[in-house]
Formats: C-alpha cells, structure tokens, sequence
C-alpha cells in the first residue's frame, strides 16, 4: 500500500462515516491508540482496520487493477491512433505528399487539444472539473455495492483539496499524447524508410514567397537540433511538381521529422514531465486535513487530550461527625455573636441592655478568647448569627457544635441577605440541613424576644 | 519521554475545584459537582497529553474546611523545647491518629500536594478574604511546594478581587491567576500555564508544549465549527421544494421546509456540541441559546427577525410576516440567476437539466420554495453566536450563557455572501433535497470559500 492509498482509503471511511453514521470503531480505535504515533498515523491506522475489515482493501485493489487495465487500452489506442496519423498523412506513396496537409494531419488535432487543455488549466481548472464529475458520474454507474461507492468521491475530494487532480490529469492526458506522437514518428520514419516518397505544396491563393517562408520558419527551430531545411530553390521547385532527386527528397522528409519532433512530440514530453513533477511533489505533500469535522472528532477517541486517571485516594465510608450537646454548668445571661459576617454588614443590631455582645468570631484568636470566656461563664442563652453566602463547612459547624456546648440553649440565627442582593436557595438548604443535624432550631430573623427573656 | 507535571488543584470547600479540572480537561463528566460542601470526598486525576505524551497531572482533591483547627492542632504538635519546619510538622501529623479521624479529609490534600509538584489554590473571589483562608494558605505552605492562587468566579458582579490580591501579597503570593471555570477567558489556560511556568521552571518546555497544543487545537475546532456552519448554510440555501400553486398544498409544502430546515439546524448544533466537547443533553437542559425561551421562538417568526435586527426584504415581508418567511419565486425569476451562476461555473449540462424539468413544472403551474435569504441571516446569526458561546463557555457550566446580539451588521443586511448565491442554483447540493451530491468538488469548494468568511 503507498501513502497515497492509505490517505485514499482514510478519505474513503470518513465519507462513508459522514454519509452512512459512525462504524463499529471500538477495536479499531483501541488499537490505534496502542500504536502510538501522532494523530494522522492513528487516525491512518484507524481507517485503514476499518477498511481491511470492511473488504475496502480489496475494493482498492480492484479498482486500481480496473485503472491499470484501462490504462493499457488508452495506451494501446494512443499507438494506434498516432500510427493511424502517420499512414493518412504519408499516405501509399502512389500520389506525392503535400507536405502541409501531411503537417496539418500529423499535428493539427494535437495542438488543438493541447490549447484547450492548456487554457482549462489556467482558467479556474475547469477542465479537472469536468472529467472528475465524469468520473463520479462513471463510478456511480460502476459502484457494485454501497461499501466501495464512496471510493471515487474519496480520490477526487482527496485530490481536489489540494489541487492536484489538474496535474495527475495532466499527467495522463500529456503522456498518452506524448505516447501517440512517438508511434506516429516511428511509422513515420519506418514509411520513410522503406517507401520512396515526393513532397508538394499546393496553392491557388497564396504565391510561392509565402510557402517559403513558412517553411523556413517552421524549419528554423528543427535546424537549431541539426534536421535539414530545403532550399529556397528545392522548395519553389517543389510547388510544380514533386523533385525526383535524392537530396530533395531527403531534406523534404528531415524536415517533417523535425518539425514532428519539435512541434509534436517536445511539448507534450516538457508538459507530461512538468505535470509528473507537479504531481509528485504534491503527493509527498498530501496530508490528512485535519480541520474537517470527520477527523476533529476522531481526536478524542483515538488521541485524547485528557483522560481520567481514576481515584487515587477513596473517600472514606462517613466523613468526621461533629457531636452536638449542651452545657450542664450553672448558666447566666443571654449573649449574641456572629461568625465570619464581612465588613459589608453593620454590626452589631440593637440589643437589650440584659444580651451581651460577643462581637464577630473570624480568626482563631477571636475564638480561643471567647470560648475561654464561655467556658467559664456559660450564659443560659445564646445566638449565633451566620450569613448563610458562606459555605456551611465542617469548620464552621465544628465551631457553632463547639459554643452550643457552651451554653443551656442555643440557636442560630441565618441573616438575610444585603439589600440588593439574593440568598442562592441551594446554599440556604445546605445550612438548613447541617442545623438540623446538630439538632439546633435556626430562623432567618432574629429572636431578640427569646434572647432577652427565655420565652417566644 | 518526560515525566508528567503534577499538580494538586486544593482549596477551600465549594469553591469549584473540581470544576477548574472539568474546564482544564475540557471533560463534563469529571467528578461530582454540586453546591454542596464536601462533594468531592476522595482523590481523582487526570491527565493531559500532547501526541499521546503525558504533560500535566492534575489531581482533584477534597475541600479544606476545618484549617483553622487543623492549624492549631498542628502548633500543638510540637514539644516543649523543639522547633519543627513545615514539612516536618505536617509528616508527624499525617502519621498521628487525627490524620485519619476529625482532619481525615485534610489530610488527603496535604498528602497529595506534597506528592506534586505545584499546588493551585482555587479561591471563590466572591468570597470575603476571612481569617479561614489565611490559616489555609499557612497549613498549605507548610507543604513546601509553590502554590499558584486561581481567582474563580471573577465574571461575577460581585468578586472581591482587589480584597484577595492584597491579602496574597501580604502572604507573599504574588502571582496568581483570574479563571472562571463556568466562563473561562479565552486566553485563560493560556496565562495559567504561564503562570505556573514562572512557578516550575523546569517544566517550562512542557507547559509550552501544552500551551501550543492547545491554541492549534482552538483554532482547529474553530475551523471545524464553520465548516460545519457552512455546510449548514449551503444546504439551506440550496434547498428547494416544487409544489403546485394550490393555497393548501403551499401550506403544507411551507411547513415541511421549514420542518426540514429546523432539523437541519438542529442537527448542525448537535455537531457543534459534539465538536467542542459538550454533551447533547447539555442543550436540551435548556443551556444553550437555541432552546431557550428567547431563542426558542419560531424560526420563521418575523418578529423573531425583527427582534435581531434582520431587515426583512419588502417584497418577502408579506411571506415572512404570514408565518412563513419562506419566499415563494415563481421558477422563471431564478432561472436567470441559475444560468447564470451554472454558466459561470460551466455546470451548463447541469442547469440545462434542472432548467427543462422546472421549466415543465412552470408550465404545468407550479411553483417553487425556497428558504428566505432572512432565514439564511437569522440561521448563520444564531450558529455564529451558538459558536461564540461555545468558545467561552467552561465544561463546568451548569446553567444558560446569555449571548448578546453581535453587533456588526454584515450578516443582517447587504448581500449574501457568493458561495450562498450560487448555491442557490444547485439543487443537488442540499442534503434537504432528493438525491444529493455532496461530494461535487464545487460544492466543496464552495463550502470552504464560506467557512472562510465565516
């Protein structure tokens, strides 16, 4: 398999994959990972499983065998068809041979094509354009089953993104052509050979200055390679009647020769090596498209970016409880503190003569302090103010456990929100449920009643 | 082959971690997300690779959320008369009994950040800088290891950031990172990696590697997403269904292109999920601009039209605002158009053939649809934006991104662009209609001459 049918039949799945939804790819793409390499190779690798696995391999194979085949039949038709050319233009050798009808015959048709080919390919490659929908067409009427019908479209779309169907046709067209003219130079020089042949110019029109003009123009070019140009004598006598001298005939029919080769034969030779060069160096340049949306989403699967690495640390069956009490000492007083309230709130409300303030619980020194002050002095009640924004951490709740211990009575006291702004609900459930839990009564406003005299 | 970077992503409970990794992962399966505290409870990694080559580990670990009495626990540690450096507390207190009982959960993250190689400390910037974070920050850096701050949240209107960059630089941590992992910047992992590279020295080459990888990925997904528009558009415009002019059939007819069309698009905006990486059920739970109650409305509503600014044409304006929007040409207007633009493309065979057969069905009085060039705005409109969403939206995002009109007009009014225009004369170019050939090369062609524009 070369590179160029590897990326042929990658081409090929993605259509099929575009057209028809996504192949069983598990295993393909398993093993294509296992390969390694970068991402075209594994997206290659992939394709070409899926393709062997499929029977495209062999589709392929067929194909390329069908092309082969017909190659040697336009090739062998080129033969013939550039003999065909040589025979009409010298004809049996019974009647003399107007040089320029044997000229027109020899390359008339020839450099025909060879312009509109020429003029297809500079303008917007029309021609590539023709002959490739004819080759769809072709291949739809050819497709034996729904498995190779996308081998085609896949060779063109391949080829077209980079504009390289113009130079393999070109490739083709030029050497067939090129194959034509040398069977025609060979019957050519074989007639010449083995045949005595007179040449004439005819004319009613034109005068004789002319057809030596053209003549030596036309010769000029073959001269510089060393072919013969009649003289002007050999060519005026040459328009009454064909010279049976040896020296005539001869320069006549170098002449032809080198107006063939040079007109006929050096084109296409300099066009088919042109369009070889062309193509090759663009076929070794030919690259899988990555962009395209077929391949974008093969890259997770075949190369992914990331992939999870599993649990390296399980979580454990429960996390830490957080035990709950109250205080059995002798308690006294009603006291209110807030924890991790920000400098956004003012603080503290109106409070009753009879509540003590115990100020805003943030850093670790703050607590020590007052759960020293508490421990000593527990008051019967107590009023912990919370902004449910926070998080209700382990922490936080480890510290709220902590005072209700501290005290005969305890709740908490959820704030509301700063005017102009909302409690997210969810977080407001999450302290909800961890209150209850440590089964203390909580309100979102505040129970000053409750706090100063005992009773709701 | 290098050894992957580690990184431990840590930080105070709730303040998306776990969400970070999803978005640095571009993966919205990973973890459990939700606003609970303490969701994620065990470690997890991931791995980020360039060309199948291990480059970043990251590892999601639980919440901290007792450090202010782990903090003091450890300073209880240590013996009268014996002075302990970081590291060497936190070894004797990961082999005490606490480590596995009250600070369990805290544990696993110190264990983890000491066994890589860089720490980022994930920080909600809503939050208020309190005395918590602090003790955070000390118990993190008694590791030993660089810690890069990450600001989450910072797209929120009511982040604290100037509170935090003064408090970490008081802590002496200057460099730090804004990343919101719901609406990641679009250069975010960029400077991230910058960042940490400024941290790690010796794993400058591969977070290079990484950043290069993941720009060339961006820009390829972003070609991709307008190919994948382009098609859309292109089989849009050359959709074309012939019915006969009978007010009922016409209805019906209407109904089913603009069925068609609506599937089409649909199936376009799957693509495009798929291709960046977001879960199909992600826009049916009403995320995406698409389902919304705003973007929900009638495609072919002309009040939808108007509503993004779409000039309806006046003559089309009697069909659009009927509910259609469809624009019915009666076939001898666009045969012109059509042989013109086959001419054009030399596809005269072609155009010959569908000229005859539209030709015999004008004779026998009927008439064709054909999708509005409004609706053909509106559809490159609604996938641009679609588009921008995607590019800006994290694998962490839960809810529905607000996306803004574009304000550039080019798509609204004045021309369509060519490849549309000639589109219009290939009826086999639109997988809408009957037998379709998608893979002419002119089609192609034409589908990446669009993408460019796009």
């Amino acid at each position: 398999m070369t590179e160029l049918n590897n990326l042929w039949l990658t081409e090929t799945i993605r259509l099929r994959e575009e057209h028809a939804g996504p192949l069983d790819d598990l295993e393909a793409n398993r093993l294509a990972r296992t390969a390694g390499g970068d991402l075209p190779s594994r997206i290659q690798r992939r394709a070409l499983w899926l393709a062997e696995r499929d029977g495209l391999t062999n589709a392929l194979t067929h194909w390329l065998q069908g092309a082969r085949l017909a190659l040697l039949v336009l090739a062998a038709l080129a033969v013939v068809s550039g003999a065909g050319l040589a025979f009409a233009a010298l004809g049996d050798g019974q009647v003399p041979v107007n040089v320029f009808w044997a000229l027109g015959s020899l390359l008339g048709l020839n450099l025909i094509l060879l312009l509109s080919w020429t003029l297809g390919l500079v303008f917007a490659g029309e021609h590539g354009a023709t002959l490739g929908r004819l080759w769809l067409w072709l291949s739809e009427k050819f497709a034996r089953d729904a498995k190779a019908a996308q081998l085609a479209p896949a060779l063109l779309l391949l080829l077209q993104r980079h504009k390289l169907n113009r130079w393999a046709i070109g490739v083709l067209v030029n050497s067939v052509w090129l194959l034509a003219m040398l069977s025609a130079l060979a019957i050519l020089l074989t007639l010449m050979a083995t045949r005595r042949y007179g040449f004439v110019w005819e004319t009613t029109l034109l005068s004789a200055d002319t057809f030596v003009a053209m003549t030596q123009a036309l010769g000029a070019l073959p001269a510089l390679l060393g072919f013969n140009v009649p003289t002007v004598e050999m060519i005026r006598a040459s328009g009454d009647a064909a010279l049976n001298i040896e020296s005539a005939r001869q320069a006549w029919a170098t002449w032809l020769v080198g107006v063939l080769v040079v007109y006929g034969v050096f084109p296409r030779l300099l066009l088919a090596l042109f369009c070889l060069w062309r193509w090759k160096t663009g076929r070794a340049a030919l690259r899988l498209d990555l962009n395209l949306p077929g391949y974008a989403q093969l890259r997770e699967r075949l190369m992914p970016t990331s992939e999870r690495l599993g649990i390296s640390d399980a979580a454990p069956d429960q996390l830490h409880r957080i035990e709950s009490g109250v205080s059995e000492l002798h308690s006294n007083g009603a006291l209110l503190v807030a924890i991790e309230l920000d400098d956004q709130r003012p603080w503290p409300p109106y409070l009753p003569k009879t509540v003590g303030n115990a100020g805003i619980l943030d850093s670790r020194e703050s607590r020590h302090k007052l759960l020293e002050q508490l421990s000593r002095f527990p008051p019967a009640r107590l009023l912990i103010a919370c902004d449910p924004r926070r998080s209700p951490d382990r922490g936080s709740l480890a510290l709220i456990a902590e005072l209700a211990r501290n005290a005969s009575a305890t709740r908490v006291w959820l704030l509301q929100a700063p005017p102009g702004e909302a409690l997210d609900a969810a977080r407001l459930g999450d302290w909800h449920t961890a209150l209850q839990q440590l089964e203390l009564p909580f309100a979102d406003c505040a129970p000053m009643n409750w706090l100063e005299t005992g009773h709701d | 082959m290098t050894k992957p970077l580690k990184l431990a992503v840590v930080g105070h409970t709730n303040v998306g971690k776990t969400s970070l990794l999803r978005t640095l992962t571009r993966d919205v399966g990973f973890g459990e997300v939700s606003h609970r505290p303490s969701t994620t409870r065990h470690v997890e990694g991931a791995r980020l690779s360039v060309d199948g080559e291990p480059l970043l580990d990251l590892y999601d670990t639980p919440g901290l959320e007792d450090a202010i009495a782990l903090l003091d626990y450890l300073e209880r540690l240590e013996r009268p008369g014996e002075r302990l450096d970081g590291p060497a507390r936190l070894a004797r207190f990961l082999e005490g009994s606490e480590a596995r009982q009250r600070f369990e959960q805290e544990a696993k993250v110190l264990r983890q950040l000491q066994a890589s190689d860089a720490g980022l400390y994930v920080i909600d910037a809503r939050e208020p800088v309190l005395a918590k974070y602090r003790d955070e920050l000390e118990v993190l850096a008694s590791c030993g290891k660089p810690l890069l701050p990450v600001l989450n949240f910072v797209s929120s209107a009511n982040h604290r950031e100037p509170d935090w960059r003064e408090a970490l630089a008081r802590l002496g941590l200057h460099a730090l990172v804004r990343f919101d992992s719901v609406a990641p910047p679009e250069d975010g992992e960029r400077r991230l990696y910058e960042s940490l590279a400024l941290l790690l020295e010796n794993a400058r080459p591969q977070l290079e590697r990484l950043i290069a990888d993941q720009q060339a990925q961006r820009l390829a997904r972003q070609h991709s997403a307008a190919r994948l528009i382009a098609e859309l558009l292109i089989d849009c415009a050359a959709c074309r269904r012939s019915v006969a002019s009978n007010a009922e059939q016409e209805q019906h007819a209407i109904s089913e292109l603009r069925k068609a069309v609506r599937q089409r698009e649909q199936r376009c905006v799957e693509a495009l999920l798929k291709l960046y990486a977001f879960r199909p059920q992600d826009a049916a739970a009403s995320d995406l601009p698409l389902l919304d109650g705003r973007w929900g409305d009638d495609l072919f509503n002309p009040e939808t039209l108007k509503q993004l600014g779409v000039r309806v044409g006046s003559g089309i304006a009697a069909g659009a605002a009927a509910g259609a929007g469809v624009d019915l040409l009666v076939g001898g207007l666009t045969l012109g158009a059509a042989a013109l633009a086959g001419a054009i493309a030399g596809g005269a065979l072609q155009t010959a053939r569908s000229y005859g057969s539209r030709l015999l069905g004008k004779i026998k009085g009927q008439r064709e649809l054909t999708v509005d060039d409004s609706v053909l705005r509106l559809l490159a409109l609604r996938q641009r934006q679609l588009l921008q969403a995607l590019n800006t939206r994290g694998h962490a995002a839960m809810d529905s991104i607000q996306v803004a009109t574009p304000q550039d007009k080019t798509w609204r009014e004045g021309k369509l662009p060519e490849a549309l225009n000639k589109a219009r004369a290939y009826p086999q170019w639109s997988s809408l209609n009957p037998h379709p050939k998608l893979n002419q090369a002119e089609r192609q062609e034409q589908i990446d001459a669009l993408a460019q524009q796009l």
